[in-house]
C-alpha cells in the first residue's frame, strides 16, 4: 500500500479530477456540510495526505465564524465603543475561533504535497501534519471531536483496527464520518461503472501518471471493499451509536457516520 | 430494543457517556465544575466527566442491554434539556445544541445527532412544556377533589390554563417566531399538529369535558382557536407582562363561552317547541277520541 501511494503522491489531485470528473469535489463538500462543524472543533483527517478535507473544513468553520461574529456585532449596538474595541481585540485572534485540523497519514510524501499545497492556497493557521498508521494512531484517548476517513479506509489493511482506533482517539460524543467508495444496488447503473472502472480508469492512469499498475489495484480494492450495511455493522461493532450511511449518486459512494456515546 | 442485533464482542466495549440511570444524581455537582473548564481550547484532556471508569460489561447473555443503562434516547434528551438554556442567545439552532452538549461534557459534535434546523430541539421544548402543563393541571384537580381549593368555573378555568401554558415561552419569546417557522415544515407538521391536539385534549379533559358527541371536536377546535391566537397576539405584545395578552385571551374565551351557551339556548328552546307540540299533537288526539267516544 506504501509504495502504492508513494508514486500516486504527486499526481493524486490530478488523477482524482478525471477519474471522478471532477464530481469528488462535490462530495467531499457534502462530507463537510454534513458534519457541520462549529468554531472550536478539534478534527482529525486521517489518510487526508493532500489535504482537501482538512482545507474544505477550514473554510467552512471560517465562515461559520464570520456569521457568528456579525450576528454578535448586532447585538452590540448599544454598546459603547469601549466596549466594542474590547470584544474586536478578543475576536480578533480567533479567525477559526481555535478549530483545529491534524491531518495524519501513513505516507511522508502525501503529507509533503499537502504541506506544500496548503502554503500555496494560503492556510496557515490550525494545520498540523503528523505522520502515522490509522490502526494504530500517535494520539492520547479521548482528544478529537471529529474523525474523518475520506477514501482511505479501503487502503487499511484490518478495517477494525482503524475503527478501533478511532473510536479510541475520539471525544465521548464525537462524531466518525467516513466517505469511501461503495457498493451500487441499481443494476444498469452497476454494469457502466464497472465498464467505466476496468476499462477507463486504468488507461487515465498509465497516460497521467504513467502508473497502470496502481490504478488497477484501486478499482479491485474499491470492488474488494464491504458494502454499505457491512461497513455499517463494523462501525457499530467498534462501539459506535447512531451509526447511518448516506450514498451519494446511487450508491457509488457513501458516507457512514457514527458518534461515540 | 436496540442492542437485541448487538453480538457479544460490543457487548464488551463500554460506552463512554450513556450511563447507568442510577449515576444520574452523582452527576449534577460535576457539571457545574466542569463548566468553568470549556472557556479553555477543547484539546485539552476533558475534565472529570465521567469518574465512575471504565464501566463492566453489559451483564445477561446475548448481549442484551443492562436495563439499568441510559438509552441513546434518553441521552439525546439530555442534551437537548440542556440546550435550552442556550436558545436565547443562539436561537433554536444546532448551535445551541452543541452548546448543551458542551455542558454535559460531550463533544460540540454530538450536535450532528440532530437536523440541522433545530426540529428537534423545538419539539421536545414543547413536548416538555405540555407535560409541565398536564402536571399543573393534575395537581390542581388534586387539590380541588381533597377540597383543599375551589372548582373554578369554566372560563376561568380554560384563561388560566391557557396563559400557564403560554406563559413557559416567556424566556424563549424573542425565538418563538423562528421556532413557529420550523414548527410548520411539512416535515415537522404531524409532530407538532399531534403535540397541540394532545395539549388541547389534556386541557379539555382536566376541565371535565366528559362529552362523547358531536360537541368534543367543536370545543377542540375552539379551544385550539383560542390558543393559536392568542399564541400569535403575545408575539407582538410589548405591553408589561403580556397583560394585553391575557386581556385579549379573557375576552375570546367570554367569547367562546356566550356562543356555546347561545347554542345550548337554542337547543333548549328548540326541544321545548318540540315538546309543545307533541303535546299538542297529544291533546288533540285524546280530544278527538273522546269526542269520538263520548
Amino acid at each position: 500500500v506504501y509504495q502504492v501511494f508513494e508514486s500516486v503522491a504527486k499526481k493524486y489531485d490530478v488523477m482524482n479530477d478525471s477519474m471522478t470528473l471532477g464530481i469528488h469535489r462535490v462530495w467531499k463538500d457534502i462530507l463537510i456540510h454534513k458534519m457541520n462543524p462549529s468554531p472550536g472543533t478539534l478534527l482529525l483527517d486521517v489518510a487526508g495526505g493532500t489535504g482537501d478535507i482538512a482545507f474544505r473544513f477550514i473554510n467552512y468553520v471560517r465562515s461559520v465564524r464570520e456569521r457568528q461574529l456579525q450576528r454578535r456585532l448586532r447585538h452590540h449596538q448599544n454598546l459603547s465603543w469601549q466596549e466594542i474595541y474590547e470584544s474586536y481585540q478578543k475576536d480578533k485572534c480567533k479567525s477559526l475561533g481555535d478549530s483545529q485540523v491534524v491531518v495524519c497519514d501513513i505516507n511522508r510524501e502525501m503529507l509533503k504535497v499537502g504541506k506544500q499545497k496548503a502554503q500555496h492556497l494560503g492556510y496557515s493557521e490550525g494545520l498540523s501534519w503528523v505522520l502515522g498508521n490509522a490502526e494504530e494512531l500517535p494520539f492520547d484517548d479521548d482528544k478529537f471531536d471529529v474523525y474523518t476517513i475520506a477514501f482511505g479506509i479501503r487502503n487499511v489493511t484490518r478495517i477494525d483496527l482503524a475503527l478501533q482506533e478511532a473510536h479510541r482517539v475520539l471525544k465521548p460524543g464525537g462524531r466518525f464520518l467516513c466517505l469511501e467508495f461503495s457498493h451500487v444496488s441499481n443494476p444498469l447503473l452497476s454494469r457502466l461503472y464497472d465498464l467505466y472502472s476496468f476499462q477507463v480508469i486504468p488507461v487515465l492512469g498509465e497516460v497521467i501518471a504513467g502508473d497502470w499498475k496502481s490504478y488497477q489495484y484501486l478499482v479491485e480494492s474499491i470492488r474488494r471493499f464491504p458494502p454499505q450495511e457491512e461497513l455499517k455493522a463494523m462501525i457499530e461493532d467498534a462501539g459506535f451509536f447512531k451509526v447511518d450511511y448516506e450514498n451519494l449518486n446511487f450508491g457509488i459512494v457513501a458516507i457512514h457516520s457514527g458518534f461515540k456515546l | 430494543v436496540r442492542c437485541q442485533r448487538c453480538p457479544p464482542l460490543r457487548a464488551l466495549q463500554a460506552s463512554a457517556t450513556l450511563r447507568r440511570a442510577s449515576d444520574e444524581h452523582q452527576k449534577e455537582p460535576l457539571t457545574s465544575s466542569s463548566q468553568q473548564h470549556f472557556d479553555s481550547p477543547p484539546a485539552g484532556p476533558q475534565p472529570a466527566q465521567e469518574p465512575q471508569g471504565p464501566r463492566p460489561s453489559y451483564t445477561g447473555q446475548g448481549g442484551q442491554q443492562s436495563e439499568d443503562y441510559e438509552s441513546e434516547e434518553q441521552l439525546q434528551h439530555r442534551i437537548l434539556t440542556a440546550a435550552l438554556e442556550f436558545v436565547p442567545e443562539h436561537g433554536w439552532t444546532a448551535e445551541a445544541i452543541a452548546e448543551g452538549a458542551k455542558t454535559l461534557g460531550l463533544s460540540v459534535a454530538a450536535a450532528g445527532m440532530f437536523h440541522s434546523d433545530g426540529s428537534e430541539l423545538i419539539l421536545h421544548f414543547v413536548s416538555e412544556c405540555n407535560t409541565k402543563l398536564s402536571e399543573l393541571l393534575r395537581k390542581e384537580q388534586k387539590l380541588v377533589q381533597l377540597g383543599e381549593a375551589e372548582k373554578k368555573p369554566m372560563d376561568e378555568f380554560l384563561r388560566d390554563a391557557v396563559e400557564a401554558r403560554l406563559r413557559m415561552l416567556i424566556p424563549y419569546i424573542e425565538k418563538w417566531p423562528q421556532a413557529l417557522s420550523v414548527l410548520l415544515l411539512p416535515r415537522n407538521i404531524p409532530s407538532s399538529l399531534s403535540l397541540l391536539t394532545s395539549m388541547i385534549d389534556d386541557i379539555w379533559h382536566y376541565a371535565g369535558d366528559q362529552s362523547t358527541d358531536f360537541s368534543w371536536y367543536t370545543r377542540r377546535a375552539v379551544l385550539t382557536g383560542i390558543y393559536n391566537s392568542t399564541e400569535l397576539v403575545m408575539l407582538q405584545d410589548s405591553s408589561p407582562d403580556f397583560e394585553d395578552t391575557w386581556r385579549f385571551l379573557g375576552n375570546r374565551v367570554a367569547d367562546a363561552m356566550a356562543m356555546s351557551s347561545t347554542a345550548s339556548q337554542v337547543q333548549s328552546t328548540g326541544e321545548a317547541v318540540v315538546q309543545g307540540l307533541m303535546g299538542a299533537a297529544v291533546t288533540v288526539s285524546n280530544a278527538e277520541s273522546s269526542r269520538a267516544v263520548g
